[in-house]
């Protein structure tokens, strides 16, 4: 599974992306509907919400917003990229990260204690996992016969989960945060809305708000992508295997009540990361 | 019809309290649950005005409370639509002859859809929001006048004079 | 040859007579135009060296007479130091003095009969890096410092010393620092590393408060301490190898374990780490420029650019691995000792410790990636924390507080220093400008050694904390239909000018400086590794700087522009609280409450008890001290 490195490709994927990711919440929306024995929205329904938003009118609290709005997008699509392409996985991470905390200083440039609030949340949130993520490309690496490229595992004749599956355990905790579910939705959760009245995105509306969105759903088909990498050849079962942890994410959100950030942090430093680290010091041990 | 999806596609509501007895609130909360499934509709009950298209007002609006609910209506982006919940929205109900009350929720805000009853039932609810949403749509494309435009500098409407201290009220 | 010798004596002896000059007493305008010309010069001299001096020059080729004197010069610093350590009435560092004087007696009386050796200046590309962020970042700061140093006299305490004796200090340590880069002979070496610790001692000193003096006290004692260490090295390496030159020494490599191990105990006290941070800290209540000159940019990195001098010393011997842990251990514990702050200098301080235990991590590991990541973070950060304490000191000079709660608001108050503050902070955490991309090299060459790279995964996810925190504070800001450029001293303002276009330029030429400097200088370094896998992914750091590159700077250019053109003031709303707000732009975190009085809401960032000074600490220095001692350990294997 190689994805070729020309310009068709790069203009399908940012076209396409995110319809995929939107796609991905309008499933995930219907799922936990008929879950509750209800009709729930149509599968478009990010899609239509998106398309309002952008019609909407924009409102500001400064011009900072703006500015961190489009970096939150901007290296949300380039981290796709760089994935897509097989670039070097630590870059990719930081991009990702650096996307992630636009989005986090958008909420904390304004002078709103419902916006500051779920921007700290957030930034707990990701000081709990990214050693998570850097580990996980660290095992990639003893994998792959010492590449730090993205493109590695995807030619990788062995899946990657049959060596990692410690860190595919990580990584799904990793991916609930990242999908804002349950248990770990406290920075913006999609249902209690009222808690933090969507907390770091509540001073972002309209079209603004849009741009959240649709960073959004490229950061839901990035993800998705990931889960593919870690059983890529045949690509099929990666992709059954990221739809059965978008499921799961589903599931799992629906069946539990939300953390206190001090708690995430804490499990994530020690049980998630005592699975990493373990995982990655028997690849070590066994590569001697 | 054209082919780009009409506000009356995802409207997402906000909910204000003004002086409810909870009658037209709970069953408003009844709307999401499964037998009425407002979701299927994709409507989103959101907690902030900032994310919000519809404006949903339960009870009478009263002195104190004027200034805010005008305050989360300005800060609903345009195009927005109010739906007055309920016959004390509407109207101010069987309150509306208090020492305290202003009246209906159009005493404060401009007003899109009335929905009568006591309380309103949930079917009525939700065909009031879709109502809304339709007029969203209008009001998008300029054929309703939009509702004046508010800029920060605008003072509060000066409603908040307290009728009940010139009554000399116990509570003042 | 000749423009080359004159250049380094510009280098290093201009700075010091232009001290001198100042204590002649001069006063005002022609203080102020001294310390210019000083500064100019200096500049001048440093970016004229590279052209001069071409790749390498082994050999400058200066007469034995500079031994000579060297040899009568280090016991009159030692006994400066001794001189000190009376009037401070400190025990620690009268011992540490008399232990050193008796070495250089020692030292004098045995090579007495022996033939002596010329002294060496080494000016190769690290050298010249190393010249250039001293000169450059040191003199630009040293100008800074004119302005500051005059708003600093009306509220200084009483108790603080003359500006022409800072002054004096400040410009004559640029002299040292240059000379202490340039020189190969051990001997001088110790003289400009103790030279560097006098000029930290009275520069903390400056205010002459009850808490600087002990701050004082604190960075000799810990700082003769790596001094003793450094005595002792050269001590014995000049009896065991029979040569003061430090590339002999490192060309020995194995053999002489002990002196490589005291040497690089020196440099860890130098450069702060673990459980030698409590003087770099204490620094901090010198005048910002100290902190910026002395304690960020360019004297602490005195220890990592010897430490990475010693890199291909180190490697392949045991020591490196216990070097390697303490740095990593190092960056990790000061990462999250930072979370715990609220203080902006102290946030500061740890910030750049930890990126010194970073860089000397690297160079332990001694690969040419590692070695590139190494230079790669002493480039980015000297500009990038030169750029950020300045900022501090000015908002701190404005606004009368270090910190990082009351900065919110700022970018109305004091639009321009703030804007560059934030591109200070944004150099230092976004992808792939400088210094992430030496964070990314140094995690990817770690990747052998488990321990470290655990330890270098925690500290850089934790670092992403107080950055976000900061950085999140100081954006916050109502919107306001016009900015008042504040007013500050013109020295200050151009140079925090100057060097903010620097940081930006630099982080955008991230890709040619990689490219034409760092490379090439760590596969020259690491010649024999050449054929090594490591260096493939030395190539992939220029293929990633590529089109990614491009479209970041594009994004960013979009971003800023879109902020500029698309926002419209009317497009303002109060920031939701629950329609209760008091309507007015500047106090909106004001509500309505009871009876309709306003209100106020308290709102700070999270400060994690968890990751508290005293908390962290307890544990963290005696185990940091055990991984120093198991240096000598190592020694016996």
């Amino acid at each position: 599974m190689i994805i070729p490195q020309t310009p068709l490709m790069v203009v399908l994927l940012v076209v396409l992306a995110p319809l995929f990711g939107a796609l991905l919440c309008g499933i995930d929306r219907r799922i936990t509907a008929r879950a509750q024995g209800r009709i729930g929205p149509p599968i478009l329904q990010a899609v239509y919400d998106t398309i309002k938003l952008l019609r909407k009118e924009p409102m500001l609290l400064n011009r900072v917003q703006i500015v961190y709005a489009y970096l939150h997008l901007a290296f949300m699509i380039l981290a796709m990229l760089l994935l897509v392409f097989g670039q070097d996985s630590l870059m990719f991470l930081f991009v990702f990260a650096f996307s992630t905390l636009s989005l986090v200083l958008g909420g904390m440039c304004v002078r709103s204690p419902y916006s500051r609030i779920g921007s700290q949340r957030e930034i707990m949130l990701m000081v709990a996992y990214e050693p998570i993520l850097i580990l996980l490309m660290i095992g990639f690496y003893l994998v792959n016969g010492h590449s730090f490229m993205l493109s590695a595992p995807m030619t990788a004749a062995k899946p990657m989960l049959l060596s990692l599956p410690l860190l595919f355990i990580g990584f799904l905790v990793v991916l609930a945060i990242k999908m804002q579910k349950s248990p770990f939705d406290i920075a913006t959760s999609h249902h209690a809305h009222q808690e933090i009245v969507k907390g770091l995105t509540i001073e972002y509306s309209g079209p603004y708000l849009a741009i959240l969105e649709i960073a959004h759903f490229y950061e839901m088909a990035l993800l998705f992508f990931f889960i593919v990498l870690f059983w890529s050849s045949p690509a099929w079962v990666g992709i059954i295997l990221a739809s059965l942890s978008f499921f799961l994410m589903t599931v799992v959100d629906n069946a539990f009540a939300r953390l206190t950030s001090m708690w995430i942090f804490k499990f994530m430093w020690t049980g998630a990361l005592i699975l990493a680290v373990t995982n990655v010091l028997w690849l070590y041990w066994a590569s001697k | 019809m054209t082919d780009v999806p009409k506000f009356n596609k995802s409207p997402w509501v906000v909910h204000f309290n003004c002086n409810s007895c909870n009658g037209c609130d709970i069953e408003f909360l009844a709307c999401l649950t499964p037998l009425y499934d407002l979701e299927r509709f994709g409507i989103l009950h959101v907690g902030n005005p900032k994310h919000a298209d519809v404006l949903v007002v339960t009870g009478s609006v009263n002195h104190r409370n004027a200034r805010v609910l005008k305050n989360v209506y300005d800060q609903i982006p345009e195009p927005k639509v109010v739906v007055a919940m309920g016959v004390c929205a509407s109207t101010g109900g069987i309150f509306a002859d208090g020492y305290n009350v202003l009246g209906g929720v159009d005493k404060v805000i401009p007003v899109d859809v009335f929905v009568p009853g006591c309380p309103a039932r949930p079917e009525a609810m939700i065909d009031g929001v879709l109502k809304g949403a339709q007029i969203l749509e209008a009001k998008h494309s300029g054929k309703t006048p939009l509702a004046e435009k508010n800029v920060l500098t605008r003072t509060p409407t000066p409603v908040a004079t307290p009728v009940a201290q010139e009554k000399g009220a116990p509570h003042a | 040859m000749q423009i080359q010798e004159a250049l380094i004596a510009l280098l290093v002896l201009g700075p010091l007579v232009f001290g001198l000059l100042m204590l002649t007493g001069v006063k005002g305008v022609l203080r102020n135009a001294l310390v210019a010309v000083a500064g100019v010069t200096t500049i001048a001299a440093g970016v004229a060296l590279p052209f001069y001096s071409g790749v390498i020059v082994p050999d400058v080729g200066l007469p034995t007479l500079i031994t000579t004197l060297g040899n009568w010069i280090e016991p009159m610093v030692i006994l400066t130091v001794l001189a000190i350590g009376f009037s401070i009435r400190s025990w620690p560092v009268r011992i540490m003095a008399l232990i050193q004087l008796g070495l250089c007696v020692i030292g004098l009386l045995m090579s007495r009969h022996e033939p002596l050796e010329e002294t060496k200046l080494v000016v190769d590309s690290l050298a010249m890096i190393m010249v250039l962020i001293v000169s450059v970042i040191g003199s630009l700061i040293a100008l800074y410092a004119i302005g500051y140093m005059n708003g600093h006299e009306h509220h200084a305490p009483a108790t603080a010393a003359s500006n022409n004796r800072f002054f004096f200090v400040l410009i004559s340590f640029l002299g040292l620092m240059n000379g202490l880069v340039l020189v190969d002979n051990m001997k001088w070496l110790s003289i400009f590393w103790e030279g560097t610790t006098l000029c930290s001692f009275f520069l903390i000193g400056h205010d002459g408060t009850a808490e600087a003096k002990a701050s004082a006290r604190r960075a000799i004692t810990i700082n003769v301490f790596g001094g003793l260490a450094m005595s002792v090295g050269v001590f014995l390496a000049a009896h065991s190898v029979g040569s003061e030159s430090l590339s002999v020494l490192m060309s020995k490599g194995p053999v002489v374990l002990l002196p490589i191990a005291l040497l690089a105990i020196a440099t860890m006290t130098k450069s702060a780490q673990m459980p030698f941070q409590s003087w770099l800290l204490g620094a901090m209540v010198a005048p910002t420029p100290v902190s910026a000159l002395l304690h960020s940019s360019t004297m602490v990195k005195a220890g990592s650019y010897l430490i990475l001098r010693m890199s291909p010393g180190l490697e392949g011997t045991p020591l490196a691995a216990v070097v390697a842990i303490a740095g990593a251990f190092t960056f990790a514990l000061t990462s999250a000792l930072a979370i715990g702050q609220s203080n902006g200098k102290k946030v500061l301080a740890y910030s750049t410790i930890a990126n010194l235990g970073l860089i000397s991590c690297c160079a332990a590991i001694g690969t040419p990636l590692a070695y590139a990541a190494g230079i790669t973070i002493l480039i980015f950060h000297a500009i990038s924390k030169a750029l950020l304490f300045l900022c501090v000191g000015t908002i701190e000079q404005s606004i009368g507080s270090r910190d990082i709660e009351d900065m919110g608001g700022l970018l109305f108050k004091m639009p321009l220093t703030t804007n560059i503050a934030i591109v200070g902070m944004i150099s230092m955490m976004m992808p792939p400008f400088g210094m992430l991309i030496g964070k990314w090299m140094a995690i990817e060459s770690a990747v052998h050694f488990p321990v470290v790279l655990i330890l270098l995964v925690l500290g850089s996810a934790l670092t992403i904390f107080f950055w976000a925190k900061w950085l999140g504070r100081i954006t916050t800001t109502s919107y306001h239909e016009k900015y008042t450029i504040e007013s500050i001293s013109p020295w200050m303002r151009t140079v925090l000018a100057v060097i903010g276009i620097g940081v930006v330029v630099a982080s955008i030429c991230a890709l040619p400086i990689y490219e034409q400097v760092i490379r090439p200088v760590s596969l020259l370094t690491f010649s024999e590794q050449a054929s090594n896998i490591n260096i493939s992914i030395l190539d992939s750091v220029s293929a990633f700087l590529g089109w990614p590159m491009i479209i970041v700077i594009g994004a960013i250019i979009m971003a800023l522009a879109t902020g500029a053109l698309l926002f419209k003031p009317s497009r303002l709303r109060l920031p939701y609280l629950c329609g209760e707000n008091v309507d007015s732009d500047e106090t909106t975190y004001t509500f309505r409450s009871i009876a309709d009085a306003p209100s106020t809401a308290m709102l700070t960032s999270y400060y994690l008890p968890l990751f508290g000074e005293s908390r962290i600490t307890t544990w963290a220095n005696p185990l940091a001290a055990l991984i120093i001692l198991s240096l000598f350990g190592v020694l016996f294997i």
